[in-house]
């Protein structure tokens, strides 16, 4: 109960940001963040609560950016353009899961790799034309409604974690990813569990992807499937803390603000010393920060409450 | 207590002043300094380093009654749209009144658009794509030879440099299924009929090819002379591998982009000979202050400026001169003075076109004996082309 009310605490502050600041760089990192902890929590649903291990993320990221992306430019309302992208992503995420949930081991997450890197060769041949937006365009520009869209987006994806967390059907995605075998044999529908989380992660992945379609100014299509949206989720993830409600969150914060920090004070050295702070975490925690949060919780004499088991492999 | 409201009555006294003639303005630089364009944005780098500590140390730029001092802030973008996006907000945050731009038409077409957004002036080079100058942008201005120009100059240039009888009027165009690539080849057909050359082939490929022997076969069987391309660098050598391996052998080879790295000789020996590029600039044109430009460069990295470290410096050159021009820090002021620039700078004399496009020298440069020469324009400093290109088996 408490968590749901600080929860609700941080949403409203959140909510409240546009009005409090004018600040555009400000508002462009909250906007960052949010938009990460969407994409990094939909990968973490599927991998992190269900142990598949997508590869191809990119994929369905991309799908919903340019398709929105193509609609929004040709005069579609914002809405409908965005609920184009997510049925793309989520009907790719179908196409794609229906035969490689079948297999075991590897064989998804090379399904997934290989999906992401065809679309991101197929859309730079096809579509080589950056997508721009005009200076008419650019004149009517404000950012406070895109960031109102990541955070529904982050919200969302939040909501649907916390529901898999304490639901039925997350526990039995929770036993899929423990021992499948074991999980058939308890009777859990494992194909079509593992189906339906997948789905829930390609649509807000696809969510993602149309959100950042409306937001930036200027990109090629292919950008919108490059692997880096596939492993900066994965990173986000792992660095939060994988298969749990608040890690995605807590790692894009700490992907985000601290890397722009970073960036704005060292010109080069700055890739090199979030590298190193990473590796630190990873070793340190390898349950990510949120690990961290409850060892340090633990430390200031707060009820010990059970750490969840990190996600293997 | 009487002391310290004298301190802050002098404090409110000195205030209004400093808003008035701000002590430094500053330039906001968002560079790619690692990932795919690192080699690149590490030669804008010391174009816009050394420009600055040079006007700095003239005593700054003259705005209004005094001088001021430019300070610049470069931040790394890593070669990804996004981040330049984000890094140009962080530096509007930090007071930048003009950004200079990176490398590469991706990132210079985010952070064209970021300016135009937040109406501050914004000067770009080492983008030739024309595509981003036509969506009407006020404050975009690139000193630099776009698509129309290089162009149009090749055959100016064929034409300047090869009698009429000997000239390869047979023209294959190696196009990459990029925009830019589309864009040049666009023109380069549209302008042959009148400059006296036939388009024979327009073969188009896809970037980071293993194998571009159709293409080089169809252009053979064509009998075209010439061939006009702008590849990556692995394309390029690609490209000369399989000529060479199919014997074809153009009178003309045109490589804009792949031949501009220094690593062309290594990769390819004798076989990158005679491959013409244009870069941009090169630094043994003569134009004033490219002697001093390229001591500085010799003194810090113990070779004349390299080709996108002039056109950066000029960059700096004309954004102080439209500072002053200006006579304010204010953004409008400064835009509306960058459009009426008209001086001389490292790169030749420079104004720019309603859409922000430069109308500057083009320069061409040829392979010759393992070195970059200026063959183009003439009577600058250059030397004479080699034509016709060596045949591979005589090499």
């Amino acid at each position: 109960m408490r968590g749901a009310a600080a929860a609700a605490l941080a949403l409203g502050l959140l909510a409240a940001v546009p009005v409090l600041t004018g600040r555009s760089a400000v508002l462009n990192w909250l906007f960052l963040v949010l938009l990460h902890a969407g994409i990094a929590q939909s990968w973490n649903l599927l991998a992190g609560f269900g142990g598949q291990v997508n590869l191809g993320h990119a994929a369905f990221f991309g799908l919903g950016a340019v398709v929105a992306r193509i609609l929004w430019l040709d005069g579609a309302a914002v809405p409908w353009a965005l609920f184009a992208g997510v049925a793309a992503a989520g009907a790719a995420g179908l196409l794609i899961g229906a035969p490689s949930l079948r297999l075991r081991g590897a064989y998804f997450a090379i399904g997934t790799l290989a999906l992401a890197e065809i679309l991101r060769i197929t859309f730079a041949n096809a579509m080589p034309e950056v997508s721009a937006l005009s200076a008419a365009q650019l004149g009517d520009y404000a950012l406070a409604p895109r960031y109102y869209l990541a955070l529904l987006l982050a919200a969302g994806t939040t909501t649907v974690a916390w529901g898999f967390s304490a639901s039925r059907f997350g526990l039995g995605l929770a036993a899929i990813r423990e021992d499948e075998d074991v999980a058939a044999a308890i009777g859990i529908p494992t194909f079509r569990q593992k189906l339906l989380a997948l789905l829930a992660s390609t649509v807000f992945a696809g969510l993602a992807g149309g959100v950042f379609a409306y937001y930036h100014l200027s990109f090629y299509p292919s950008f919108a499937f490059s692997p880096i949206w596939t492993f900066d989720a994965l990173i986000i993830t792992f660095l939060g803390g994988v298969g749990t409600v608040w890690g995605p969150v807590v790692g894009a914060a700490f992907f985000i603000l601290v890397r722009e920090a970073l960036a704005l004070r060292l010109a080069e050295l700055h890739l090199l010393i979030f590298g190193v702070l990473f590796v630190l975490v990873v070793v340190a925690f390898p349950g990510g920060l949120m690990q961290a949060g409850a060892a340090l919780g633990r430390r200031l004499g707060a009820p010990a409450r059970p750490a969840q088991r990190p996600q293997q492999g | 207590m009487r002391r310290v409201v004298l301190v802050l009555c002098v404090a409110l006294l000195a205030l209004p002043a400093s808003a008035a003639t701000p002590q430094t303005i500053k330039l906001g630089a968002v560079v790619p300094l690692t990932g795919r364009y690192a080699a690149g944005g590490a030669q804008v780098r010391a174009g816009y380093e050394i420009a600055v500590e040079d006007i700095n140390a003239a005593g700054g730029v003259q705005v209004g009654g005094g001088r001021v001092r430019l300070e610049l802030q470069l931040l790394d973008d890593e070669s990804d749209p996004t981040k330049t996006v984000s890094r140009l907000e962080a530096l509007a945050q930090e007071g930048a009144t003009v950004y200079l731009g990176g490398f590469g038409s991706d990132l210079h077409a985010a952070a064209a658009a970021v300016a135009e957004k937040n109406r501050t002036p914004y000067c770009g080079v080492a983008f030739a794509l024309h595509a981003v100058h036509t969506r009407g942008f006020r404050y975009l201005f690139s000193p630099f030879p776009k698509s129309p120009d290089l162009t149009i100059e090749t055959y100016r240039f064929l034409n300047g440099s090869i009698p009429a009888d000997q000239r390869p009027r047979r023209v294959a165009i190696f196009q990459e299924r990029t925009d830019w690539g589309r864009e040049m080849g666009d023109i380069w057909t549209a302008r042959s009929a009148e400059n006296g050359y036939e388009v024979v082939l327009r073969a188009d490929y896809a970037p980071l090819s293993r194998d571009l022997s159709d293409i080089i076969l169809r252009a053979k069987a064509a009998g075209a002379e010439a061939v006009f391309s702008l590849p990556t660098p692995p394309d390029g050598i690609t490209l000369v591998r399989q000529m060479k391996e199919l014997d074809y052998n153009p009178k003309f080879i045109m490589m804009i982009r792949a031949a501009d790295a220094a690593t062309w000789p290594q990769a390819l020996g004798r076989d990158g000979d005679d491959v013409v590029l244009s870069p941009g600039w090169h630094h043994s044109i003569r134009f004033p202050g490219v002697a001093e430009l390229n001591a500085k460069h010799q003194q810090r990295f113990g070779r004349p400026a390299d080709v996108i470290t002039g056109p950066s410096y000029a960059c700096v050159q004309i954004v102080a001169n439209a500072i002053s021009r200006a006579g304010s820090a204010d953004r409008t002021a400064i835009r509306d003075a960058l459009a009426t620039t008209n001086m001389q700078t490292v790169v030749g004399p420079v104004r720019f076109r309603p859409d922000g496009t430069g109308m500057v020298t083009t320069m061409f440069v040829q392979w010759q004996s393992g070195r970059q020469v200026l063959v183009w324009p003439r009577n600058m400093g250059g030397t004479t082309l080699r034509y016709p290109a060596t045949p591979w088996r005589s090499r």
